[in-house]
């Protein structure tokens, strides 16, 4: 077994300002500072554009594959570096050439809102409508990737849980979340016996990284379970608005019949998307269930063997519980998705 | 992929060229692919554009296409695969339009009509895989192992500086300014690369001949501008920010502000110019507009960061953008040729959603500094006191003008740009255009004799200016250009300025400093004719370049 190392990295601004992190022997310096929250100049991110030069002052290092124009003439033998393609070898100090203003940190929002609504769409299950208000900070806007969540504070106490949004990037501030009511879940107590519109509470977000591959023009398919189905809904709601092309195709499963939702929003979305088909699951059917009986991993199973036989290889987005998660991970493995096309957020109970 | 198109591609191999999943500029495989493919079915239309030309039935409307489509392919314009994917069916459309409108021609004058070969028999897969199967055959090395890297070279040259012609086009096509001669110089210039042509010295002409066709170009675009928004004046304009609600605009589409400063017109939102669309503060009728208060930020490559700082939307108007972060990308929206997957497109200056993240977001909070820098020298604005410019050079108190301009760009290597403006001596005058100039503007040139001694002529687009300007002063002084005391020092990034160099070549200026590197489909043989032919060189160290331009006038 190989361990990596953990070395740290120390930079000073032009402006003299100091700032550091760790970094692994896998990463590259541009590459650990964002995992620590810092955007440091770069563009290309290949050695080559020159954007992110850098001098080290102390340190071993190792400068890879690079444009040797991209740097100032000579300055290599003097510790003239590309940050996109150093390694450390050691802790490491450089200089960077440019000021403090130029380097980014994004700290993650924290808001006010109040709720709107609280809907039930089905059994357990509350639609949750908020309203950000409106700060020196971020006006008015709710600005957010499809896919990703956001902390809600219950009110009187410090603890959060995290929700995705179901709905998109917007202009008025709205939030909207899928809940599944807990029996002993906080979230779940405060919904039921303190929230009503009106009621204030603070989120923190957006968050995580859970969203559209965008550049890729294959089918994509999104694999949801119970509420699950929040950053799904979102997704296909930023494909209707933006008029993405891809075909797409929803395995929305329940445990029961009941547990269904948002019929009509996914009916709204099929007029709006041209290629989007949605397969409804039940489990353990409790009536007369005409939909598929199973998990939406077996309907993936069936949908997956006939896209291999007309050699077809959606990307696969999942949400829901880790059981589901688990079976769908190994149903796409078996037919020889790549990993890089299966994109998953798993639901943890909190 | 294999695109070595811009100044920034991969120069860590000995074949230079972004050849991996994805290139330096950001553009992913399949979308490099797909603008490879567009551009062979475009180079189809054409082939059919100058058979129906010939016979007097001209299809501009075809014409039109080709110019978009081309512009879509330009570095930093369209990141958006699933836009090409649209793009190869709409022009495989045109291109059966275009045939059967040449088939008719051809009939009605009792003619059989030809059957053409090569990119005009190309159909489109049925899906992508099919189509990227395609695009394997078509990019720009294809037959390097038969006909060389120099004739690949004299191609990349062409099919480049095409790209460069068809956005300026594109731009006066905007403003509603059209020509039958440039849709015939466009299709010409296609039509023969559709021949896969292989001999050095016709492929040399052919590259002046466009050089032609992009001065006519870059008239058009010069009328357009001039005659939309009356000419360029000198103007004081303001970097500062205004305390209120915002809107930063950036690209080169005038046609693009002009409908936003309309919509946004009392809605207590200012507007904001970012990058290339700095000169529109000085055209009296973009002027007129109260809330068109300031310059913002700098070049292009510094996007991310000034982005992010400002408080309200941003829109793209043209080439330049690059990835946008995150916390900007859900208020970044794209028009025209640009696009970027996942970010919101506006079509038809319908600025609703823009206008509506203006009044979200929260704005300056306060005014920032209220410097200003002055722009507005187009050619009318220095023809205006040509006697006065002739008087100074004859007298002495101007011994050399230099003309720096360009494009930006990353690279290190491109501080020399900074260091000739400012080393240049105080009896120079600087003349600048593009967004190279953001790397000396702030400076402070002063004046001789009260001429500024630095004259912003205004974007890359207004290359007529300079190249008027030059003329004219040659005209003054009974020379040719190459005589007057003036050098060119170039600043290059993308298909633009391949355009506008074949334009200075073509007219046969000679001594051009190009940087910050040579183009790299330019060979060492290709080098060598350029260098023999118009004693291109490149840029060296600022301070010797500045002597040796000295000298050169002196001697």
């Amino acid at each position: 077994m190989t361990t990596h190392r953990i070395h740290r990295i120390e930079l000073i601004t032009r402006d003299s300002q100091p700032l550091s992190f760790d970094c692994s022997e896998e990463q590259n310096l541009i590459e650990a500072a964002e995992a620590a929250q810092i955007t440091l100049p770069s563009q290309c991110r290949q050695g080559s554009c020159g954007a992110c030069h850098a001098n080290v002052t102390t340190g071993p290092y190792t400068l890879g594959a690079h444009n040797a124009a991209a740097l100032p003439s000579g300055s290599a033998q003097h510790g003239g570096t590309l940050m996109c393609r150093t390694t450390a070898q050691g802790n490491l100090s450089l200089s960077l050439p440019y000021d403090y203003s130029r380097i980014l940190f994004q700290p993650i929002p924290q808001r006010n809102a109040h709720i709107t609504a609280i809907t039930p769409v089905a059994e357990n299950t509350v639609l949750l409508e908020l309203q950000l208000e409106a700060s020196d900070e971020y006006g008015s806007a709710a600005q957010f990737e499809a896919g990703q969540f956001m902390e809600l504070e219950i009110p009187g106490s410090e603890d959060k849980r995290a929700y995705s949004l179901s709905n998109t990037s917007n202009w008025d501030g709205r939030l909207e979340f899928l809940i599944r009511l807990q029996p002993n879940g906080k979230f779940s107590h405060f919904l039921n016996q303190q929230a009503q519109p009106g009621t204030a509470l603070k989120v923190r977000g957006p968050q995580g990284a859970f969203g559209i591959n965008e550049g890729s023009l294959r089918p994509r398919w999104f694999v949801a379970g119970g509420t699950g189905l929040a950053p799904m809904l979102a997704m296909l709601r930023r494909m209707a608005e933006n008029q993405e092309m891809q075909e797409a195709r929803l395995f929305f499963g329940v445990n029961r019949e009941s547990e269904l939702c948002m019929h009509e929003e996914l009916e709204r979305l099929q007029s709006e998307l041209l290629q989007f088909k949605v397969d409804w699951c039940v489990w353990k059917p409790q009536g007369d269930w005409s939909g598929i009986t199973g998990t939406p991993a077996d309907a993936l199973r069936t949908a997956l063997a006939d896209a291999a036989a007309a050699d077809s290889q959606p990307d696969i987005y999942l949400c829901g519980p880790p059981a589901l998660l688990d079976a769908a991970e190994k149903v796409a493995a078996e037919f020889g998705i790549p990993q890089d096309q299966v994109f998953s957020e798993r639901f943890l109970a909190a | 992929m294999f695109c070595y198109q811009c100044e920034q591609t991969d120069r860590s191999n000995p074949q230079a060229g972004c050849a991996t999943a994805k290139g330096n500029c950001g553009k992913d495989a399949t979308t490099a692919d797909l603008q490879d493919l567009l551009v062979h079915a475009l180079k189809g239309i054409a082939q059919y554009s100058v058979c129906a030309r010939a016979l007097g039935a001209p299809d501009d409307a075809a014409g039109g296409f080709i110019l978009y489509g081309m512009f879509t392919t330009l570095t930093n314009v369209n990141f958006n695969a699933a836009r090409f994917v649209t793009l190869l069916k709409e022009a495989a459309q045109v291109r059966d339009r275009t045939k059967a409108h040449y088939e008719a021609a051809a009939i009605a004058q009792g003619q059989t009509p030809k059957v053409l070969t090569g990119p005009a028999a190309w159909q489109p897969a049925a899906d992508l895989k099919g189509l990227l199967a395609q695009a394997q055959d078509v990019g720009i090395n294809e037959g390097l192992e038969t006909v060389g890297a120099d004739v690949i070279g004299m191609r990349s040259l062409i099919l480049y500086g095409l790209k460069g012609v068809c956005a300026y086009a594109h731009h006066a096509y905007a403003l509603k300014h059209e020509s039958t001669e440039i849709y015939a110089g466009v299709e010409h210039a296609l039509n023969f690369l559709a021949t896969d042509p292989t001999d050095i010295e016709t492929l040399l002409n052919e590259s002046l001949a466009l050089g032609h066709v992009n001065l006519k170009v870059m008239e058009l675009l010069d009328a357009a501008n001039n005659g939309t928004f009356g000419t360029q004046q000198p103007t004081a304009v303001r970097i500062g920010p205004v305390k209120g609600k915002a809107i930063l605009i950036s690209g080169h589409d005038l046609g693009d502000l002009v409908a936003l400063l309309e919509q946004t017109k009392d809605t207590g939102i200012n507007i904001y110019t970012h990058g290339e669309m700095l000169p529109a503060h000085a055209y009296p009728k973009l002027k007129a507009y109260p809330h068109l208060v300031a310059n913002y930020g700098g070049a292009w490559q510094d996007q991310q960061k000034e982005f992010s700082d400002f408080p309200g939307p941003i829109l793209m108007t043209s080439n330049c953008i690059i990835e946008p972060l995150a916390p900007y990308r859900q208020r970044i929206f794209t028009t025209g040729p640009v696009g970027w997957p996942g970010v919101r497109h506006i079509e038809n200056h319908d600025y609703a959603s823009l206008i509506q993240a203006a009044k979200a977001l929260p704005g300056f909070k306060e005014d920032g500094t209220d410097k200003t820098i002055t722009i507005g020298f187009g050619h009318d604005a220095v023809l205006g006191v040509a006697d006065k410019v002739i008087e100074a050079v004859k007298s002495g108190a101007i011994r050399h003008f230099f003309m720096i301009g360009g494009c930006d760009g990353a690279v290190p290597g491109r501080n020399y740009y900074t260091e000739f403006a400012e080393q240049a001596p105080l009896d120079t005058v600087i003349m600048t255009l593009g967004c190279n100039k953001y790397r000396f503007n702030q400076h402070d040139f002063g004046d001789i004799n009260g001429i500024p001694r630095l004259l912003d002529l205004g974007q890359c687009n207004d290359s007529y200016s300079a190249i008027k300007i030059a003329t004219a002063l040659a005209g003054a002084f009974e020379c040719g250009v190459n005589e007057l005391p003036l050098s060119l020092i170039v600043s290059w990034f993308e298909q633009k300025a391949a355009a506008v160099l074949l334009t200075l070549l073509a007219l046969d200026i000679k001594n051009i400093h190009l940087g910050p590197t040579l183009p790299a489909f330019l060979t060492p043989n290709l080098i060598n004719v350029l260098v023999e032919k118009f004693a291109l060189k490149p840029i060296g160290d600022a301070k010797t370049d500045i002597d040796a331009a000295l000298q050169r006038k002196a001697a």
